[in-house]
């Protein structure tokens, strides 16, 4: 176990004492590694590597493998995400998983509300609402504005994927019964600035689940942004302690010294007054796993004993409490977005954005 | 990839209205009507060679050095000692001493306006002569090496940002102009646009003739309107009592507030440069600075949030609290410069798109 830190929060150095020593637990605590049998052979992608205490641990292009100890039911990612990360953030740990099933030149991209679908330029691309997969309606002008996504002449049927000819010898992509198109006003990846426009929608190959019926959607000065039932923005918290592990440090049962440093000075009071919880009614119903009601003791922060009488029920998105920051005034406030260490990235929070029309639209 | 390009090029003109043979002033000042968009926008900081004028005691020191300072043993404590105790500082400020003296500006000059009207001791005087000039943020920030030009990280990376963000897109429209020289009333609207700017080759330099819309919907809550005067090329507008700049710099969408915000702008037809000035609000600053910076990047440009917000505190000049009499805002200027643009209005837009949209 590592006890000390590695100096990746600069300007800190190195070589501090960890927090919550007695109770912190190892990297192989939290991420069981995936171990093969003595039988077991390397085939194709899939190799064997040699731990340091001699088991035989199986390992993916190269990558050794775990699973973590947050996912308890069949299908769980709730250790890791694919969604995109930047420069600042803690160590990525990501589910594994086949690629998405699209045809050279498309690629899928996880963000907050689903999984959109792209051309491998990471260019949205639309559908429009009164095209089938025989017939496209946008010809013309309207072709200037929305360009068809070309397939090649081999290009054939294939599960959901199929091909109009728009003209003689010049095949469109259809996916679902709709010819796709890219939005040439677009400004930047993964937009949804297409979908304003009438009758036209981005494309996703799942959506991800609605927030509970309690929630609301929020316009800010930089997109759309999900709030709670009283319009206040809602953000998610992030942590990644600063060991050469880098372990995550943003759920109940990790250490709260972190969080509460941020989030109170140290006070749990004052973190409940200045970053709330969005509190849930019980009973309430859980939105297909990524959505559930937590139960949490407010002096700590940790996860609630069932005799623990002051207990709160909070939301909790992918297992991890959600919060309203007491410095948004009005609906469409996001002026805690940012807070903490490396912009919030690593010991802070962000606002939970449906749509980041500056950004990228991706948390 | 190039086809597409040159498709929006052509769909971008012909959705902005911007074609004109002529560049003059007559093509650019239609129906006396011009606007410019922002293109350069950061604090306005008087600089003397080696900062010996304003900076007699040196600069001031920054997270990393002022951590070396105070834990010189780190190796034997904790992160709660330690680190995440300065991280408490930064987010949860007071005004009390650090412990650390902090260098103002001493010197006589600075750039910006005068805000209040009066002449007072605490003023500064214009290079150009004029006294009563109300800047104090200068006076806390000009002896921190991040806010000096060139090479200060915040001077480098808010310029940036307002080139390359479409969130800082701030602009401004003058209506019932009879001339960019002289003209008694003039109407100004400030607004936020949608686009990438027109720029040359080198993608570095924005160019005047580009067109931009009107962001209508996130940025419906920025658009202000006053009114202003033109005497010999220079517009001076009346204050708007709170103006809210976007202001993302490394990725956080933050904003300043300036109360009592004026311009004061030479103007020519391709382009603006002047002033930004007025107060802004203390605890918005603070928390733009370390929102978009973080202690990580502010040690860059030996920046302490820490120390900086007990300088802004103590330096406030203005809208004191109702309640405390302490006051919530600080006089500032900020050098702005802007490139000459066709503002491009939704109705404009709705008219022009008709054909072009299903």
């Amino acid at each position: 176990m590592l006890t000390v830190t590695a100096g990746l929060m600069s300007p800190y150095p190195s070589g501090i004492q960890l927090p919550d020593l007695d109770t912190r637990p190892s990297c192989t605590d939290l991420w069981p590694p995936v171990i093969a049998d003595k039988v077991d052979k390397p085939i194709g992608k899939w190799t064997i590597v040699m731990r340091r205490d001699g088991v035989r641990q199986w390992a993916y292009e190269e990558q050794p493998l775990y699973t973590s100890i947050h996912d308890d039911n069949p299908g769980d990612v709730l250790g890791g995400t694919q969604r995109r990360y930047s420069g600042d953030d803690p160590s990525k740990r990501v589910p594994l998983g086949p690629p998405s099933k699209v045809p050279p030149g498309f690629s899928v991209a996880t963000i907050t509300i689903g999984r959109i679908l792209t051309t491998d330029q990471n260019e949205s691309v639309y559908s429009y609402e009164t095209d089938t997969a025989e017939q496209t309606m946008c010809i013309g002008d309207c072709a200037q504005r929305w360009e068809p996504v070309i397939a090649p002449a081999l290009a054939r049927k294939s599960g959901e994927w199929s091909t109009v000819e728009r003209s003689p010898g010049v095949l469109q992509w259809v996916f679902r019964g709709k010819p796709l198109y890219t939005h040439v006003l677009d400004q930047h990846s993964w937009s949804q600035q297409g979908s304003d426009v009438a009758g036209w929608s981005n494309v996703f190959t799942q959506r991800a689940p609605s927030p509970p019926a309690d929630f609301t959607s929020q316009t800010t000065i930089g997109g759309e942004v999900l709030a709670d039932a009283n319009g206040k923005t809602v953000y998610i918290y992030r942590c990644g302690d600063d060991s050469a592990d880098q372990l995550a440090c943003d759920h109940p049962n990790d250490t709260q010294v972190y969080r509460l440093a941020m989030c109170g000075g140290g006070d749990a009071k004052l973190c409940l007054k200045y970053w709330s919880y969005v509190h849930a009614d019980m009973p309430a119903a859980n939105s297909g796993g990524t959505w559930s009601v937590m139960s949490i003791d407010p002096k700590t922060g940790h996860l609630a004993s069932s005799e623990e009488i002051d207990a709160i029920n909070v939301w909790g998105y992918r297992d991890r409490p959600v919060y309203t920051f007491g410095g948004d005034l009005k609906p469409g406030d996001v002026n805690g977005d940012g807070t903490g260490e490396h912009r919030g990235q690593r010991n802070g929070l962000q606002a939970f954005m449906l749509r980041d029309d500056f950004m990228g639209g991706t948390l | 990839m190039a086809v597409k390009q040159y498709r929006k090029v052509l769909i971008t003109s012909a959705l902005l209205i911007v074609a004109s043979s002529s560049f003059g002033q007559e093509a650019r000042l239609k129906n006396g009507t011009i606007g410019y968009v922002m293109t350069d926008l950061f604090w306005a900081v008087y600089q003397t060679p080696d900062a010996k004028e304003e900076c007699p005691k040196g600069f001031n020191s920054g997270p990393r050095e002022q951590f070396t300072a105070l834990f010189p043993d780190h190796e034997s404590m904790t992160v709660e000692e330690t680190q995440l105790r300065q991280e408490i500082e930064t987010w949860h400020p007071t005004a009390h001493p650090d412990g650390f003296p902090y260098h103002d500006v001493e010197g006589d000059l600075s750039w910006g306006l005068n805000l209040d009207g009066e002449i007072s001791a605490n003023d500064f005087t214009h290079p150009s002569g004029e006294q009563g000039i109300d800047n104090e943020v200068y006076r806390a920030v000009g002896c921190i090496i991040g806010f000096r030009g060139p090479l200060g990280v915040e001077y480098i990376f808010q310029n940036k940002a307002i080139l390359d963000e479409r969130y800082n897109r701030m602009m401004i429209e003058l209506t019932g102009v009879d001339n960019l020289q002289n003209d008694e009333e003039v109407t100004v609207n400030l607004y936020r646009g949608l686009d990438t700017l027109l720029t040359d080759a080198t993608g570095l330099k924005a160019m005047a003739g580009g067109s931009q819309r009107i962001d209508t919907r996130w940025g419906a809550s920025l658009m202000r309107h006053t009114t202003g005067k033109i005497v010999d090329g220079t517009l001076t507008t009346e204050p708007i009592n709170e103006m809210v700049m976007p202001w993302m710099n490394l990725g956080v969408k933050s904003i300043h507030i300036f109360r009592d915000m004026r311009l004061q702008l030479k103007l020519t037809d391709t382009g603006a440069e002047g002033l930004v000035a007025g107060y802004a609000d203390v605890d918005t600053w603070h928390k733009q600075l370390i929102r978009n910076d973080s202690t990580h990047h502010l040690s860059n440009g030996e920046i302490s949030g820490i120390s900086l917000y007990k300088a802004l505190r103590r330096l406030a000049d203005g809208h004191p609290d109702m309640e405390t009499a302490e006051n919530t805002s600080i006089s500032t200027a900020l050098d702005v410069k802007m490139v000459q643009v066709f503002i491009v209005h939704p109705e404009t837009m709705r008219s022009t798109t008709a054909n072009l949209t299903n």
